[in-house]
């Protein structure tokens, strides 16, 4: 298969997400890990000064975030370093994004490897239908985990692919789509020349075993993967049932990865384990407002994840994902499913069935299981390029009906996209209504508190030099990283709670009502002097003590 | 043969069209709901001209509920009388209240502006003439509610039960041996208790009710009490009790175990 095709659309993700970045404020959990990720850089350059001392103070430097294994940020880390610390070319948080971007990439080229197996215009589809809703495209900007374990899911589903021989290296070019369905009663129709299995090559069993090992080492989603694999192996007839097995001990290199690029084992490893086991057998759960009501805890409604994201994407995506999953378990059912994609089947399946069980957290919007659109975004790619093939039959120029089918299908993400980013965590599509609708149907109105990057340059042209401003969910560390992008004046103080400030930026939250209120009595005004309304549904709510530059 | 087959094998080449159609239609549909999103809001004009409308029409004894109960960036013009974002219009309060305008985005999916008239209508409000002012209707609707006698809490503060803001004031929890008070002077009439937990400590269910002891005139006449709030069951809870008419002391005892909590209460009198 020539790679150029991934390739360029790997770039063309990265430059995307590059030339649209600048809006999208730093989300809670960013400020926590660009904070993590100052720390790590520390620690590198204490690797490079004094070796010895940085070996035996990995605790000091990298117990910041312990939560979550290091690699990601230490990815974000060493993109700063460079960039900024040294090269002084990138502003912080764009240095610390950059790295988020190449995993957005990465997905971007794995989805088009999977897409190519079935046609060309799939492995465009894929990532398209993917990328193309602000819920999504509104991820791949973070120096967040999300699309990272997302892409690396893929990358070891690819992986797995290509070491067990499933992957054709080099797919024909796509053949005119046939109105035939595929062999009935067959488990196989990939071909022939696959079927020679030859050995499992080392270097495909090392990258397995590495790209597993780094989703190990960027969330413990990658965690699930390993049972997945066994599962696939097993459904596999014997031929290749036989090689799957003799290729899983290469995932055995995973945990060797996970030490490795997480520093913080390197010393009283169990004792870190265990924190880090303990931090998410103990997660607290989030209130979460969904269809008129807050969940605080389980049991959660069995079809959360799936009601969500229906409700989230543009309504196209939401039905070729769903024939896409349909198609695949209906193969599946039937045994005439390729084992790539009963690989996608069950990597999409993994990635969203622990949501399902209704005790897992279910805060976060989609960002979870997006891992579970995104395998399942080859075949809906296929299906989209199959639609357009069989209307080709009856006298439509194949071109024009891809053209056709690419635009009913992207557009209306694209322009959901285009209304509503960078405010990604608030977008849904027409299903829930829009935004306004979502906001009647009683769902999240939005999280992570990056939505106030609408309102920091009013705050910048009306709060008085050194004024106090209470920022609400923005956390101390987005606050500081918004002060050194030179978003937020640096002057500007944060303030402990309404009472203790001048100006107040409020995130419209169900669970944070009663804030607006306590700012009412505490400022002696009910009137919002300026606020980020989407559709007319209030996201950031700004208020000023009367008096003050800005009040009404 | 051929001919035969002929029309069947036609039929069977359009059905082949049918999936690319329907993503079609679906694309389609779906941008047309899009590309109007702006024709279904109000813009900063028509918020003006409503603002205005209100200015000139509404009494001292008004208030504005808009609708849906989220679309509040009318307080952003609308300052010349008080807005209210309840979510239930048939049992909320409106103390004092006469005359309530709902300006409303009717236009807006899923906003039900139906369900929200005929909830007032059942609590027995009588409608106006409706104005509309680009997307956005107003319409006042005679509550006629029993009048005010006295407010004995102030009803400009506000604290949030029940994730909507109440027009209530904070009062100290204490413990059953020394509960907090709050005490006011008012006409007798038709009093009315409401209370409940503010913010997410309301949800708490550990943490046991809170009791509120209403004293008149120094005697116990009724109690209320808060439990920790179990959807649907509404954290805001409610008394009312006959008060002898004429001007009366009134306190209100509240106590629980777990004092730990913001805690709001509103009261008032109207006439029998």
């Amino acid at each position: 298969m020539s790679r150029r095709l991934p390739l360029a659309l790997g770039a063309l993700t990265f430059a995307a997400l590059f030339a649209t970045q600048s809006g999208v404020g730093f989300v809670r959990d960013e400020g926590y890990y660009f904070e993590a990720a100052r720390s790590y850089e520390q620690w590198v350059l204490l690797l490079l000064r004094a070796p010895a001392a940085a070996l035996r103070d990995t605790g000091r430097y990298w117990s910041a975030n312990f939560e979550h294994p290091g690699l990601a940020k230490l990815l974000f880390a060493l993109s700063h370093l460079v960039f900024t610390t040294w090269l002084r070319w990138l502003p912080d948080a764009l240095a610390f994004r950059l790295p988020a971007f190449a995993f957005g990439a990465l997905l971007t080229y794995w989805l088009a490897v999977l897409g190519a197996q079935r046609s060309r215009a799939a492995a465009v589809f894929g990532p398209a239908l993917f990328w193309g809703a602000e819920g999504t495209f509104f991820h791949g900007h973070l120096a967040c985990l999300d699309i990272p374990i997302c892409a690396l899911t893929a990358g070891v589903g690819v992986a797995w692919a290509r070491a067990i021989g499933i992957l054709d290296p080099s797919p024909s070019p796509p053949s005119p789509p046939s109105s035939s369905s595929p062999p009935k009663k067959k488990l196989f129709f990939f071909r022939p020349r696959t079927w020679e299995l030859p050995p499992p090559a080392v270097r495909n069993g090392v990258l397995l075993g590495f790209l597993f090992g780094s989703g190990l080492a960027v969330k413990h989603n990658a965690w699930l993967l390993p049972p997945v694999l066994l599962v696939h192996a097993l459904l596999l007839p014997a031929a290749l049932r036989g090689r799957a097995l003799r290729t899983l001990p290469w995932l055995l290199v995973g945990p060797a990865v996970l030490f490795v690029a997480w520093p913080l084992l390197w010393h009283d490893p169990v004792r870190h384990l265990g924190d880090w086991v303990s931090f998410h057998t103990h997660h607290v759960h989030y209130a979460w407002y969904y269809l008129g009501r807050e969940l605080r805890g389980p049991p959660f409604p069995i079809f959360y994840p799936l009601v969500l994201l229906a409700l989230v994407l543009p309504v196209t995506q939401v039905a070729l994902f769903a024939a896409a999953g349909a198609k695949l378990l209906w193969d599946f059912a039937h045994r005439s499913l390729s084992p790539l994609r009963l690989l996608e089947l069950g990597l999409a399946g993994a990635a969203i069935l622990p949501f399902m069980i209704r005790t897992t957290p279910i805060f976060g919007g989609i960002k979870h299981w997006l891992a579970f659109i995104a395998l399942l975004a080859p075949e809906a790619g296929h299906l989209l390029d199959r639609a357009a093939g069989l209307a080709s039959h009856v006298g439509l120029p194949r071109a024009r009906a891809l053209a056709i089918a690419a635009a009913a299908a992207l557009l209306p993400g694209w322009w959901q996209i285009a209304h509503v980013h960078p405010y990604g965590t608030s977008a849904y599509g027409e299903l829930a209504g829009g935004i306004p609708g979502a906001a009647s149907l009683g769902i999240q109105r939005q999280y992570w508190s990056n939505n106030v990057t609408a309102v920091l340059p009013w705050l910048n042209a009306h709060a008085p030099r050194g004024a106090r401003v209470f920022f609400h969910e923005v956390n101390p560390e987005s606050y500081r990283a918004y002060q050194q992008a030179g978003m937020l004046r640096a002057d500007i103080q944060y303030a402990a709670g309404p009472w203790d400030a001048q100006y107040a930026a409020l995130q419209w939250h169900r669970e944070f009502r009663d804030r607006e209120p306590e700012t009412w009595n505490a400022f002696g005004t009910k009137t919002p002097a300026t606020g980020l309304y989407l559709d007319e549904t209030p996201q950031i709510v700004v208020y000023a003590r009367p008096g003050l530059p800005g009040a009404p | 043969m051929d001919d035969e087959a002929a029309p069947a094998r036609r039929r069977s080449d359009r059905a082949r069209a049918v999936p690319l159609l329907a993503i079609a239609a679906l694309g389609v549909s779906a941008l047309i709901f899009d590309l109007t999103d702006p024709l279904r809001l109000p813009g900063d004009g028509d918020y003006a001209e409503a603002a205005a409308a209100l200015r000139v029409q509404a009494g001292p004894r008004d208030a504005v509920q808009v609708w849906p109960s989220w679309a509040d960036r009318a307080r952003m013009f609308v300052r010349s009388l008080p807005v209210r974002v309840e979510e239930d219009l048939r049992a909320a309060d409106y103390p004092g209240v006469d005359r309530l305008w709902l300006l409303a985005l009717p236009r807006v999916p899923l906003a039900k502006l139906s369900g929200a008239r005929a909830a007032l209508r059942q609590r027995g409000a009588v409608a106006g003439e409706e104005l509309r002012f680009g997307a956005l209707s107003l319409q006042p609707w005679d509550l006629r509610g029993p009048r005010v006698l006295s407010f004995l809490t102030d009803p400009l503060e506000e604290h949030e039960v029940d994730y909507v803001p109440r027009q209530c004031v904070q009062v100290r929890i204490g413990r059953p041996a020394d509960p907090g008070r709050l005490q006011a002077r008012g006409q007798g009439g038709v009093l009315h208790v409401r209370a409940g937990v503010v913010g997410e400590r309301a949800y708490q269910v550990a943490r046991g009710p809170v009791r509120i002891e209403v004293q008149v005139d120094g005697a116990p006449v009724a109690t209320l009490n808060v439990p920790p709030t179990v959807p649907p069951a509404p954290g805001w809870r409610r008394l009312d009790a006959a008060v002898p008419a004429g001007e009366r002391a009134f306190a209100f005892l509240v106590s629980a175990r777990d004092p730990d909590r913001p805690f709001c209460l509103s009261a008032w009198t109207t006439a029998p």
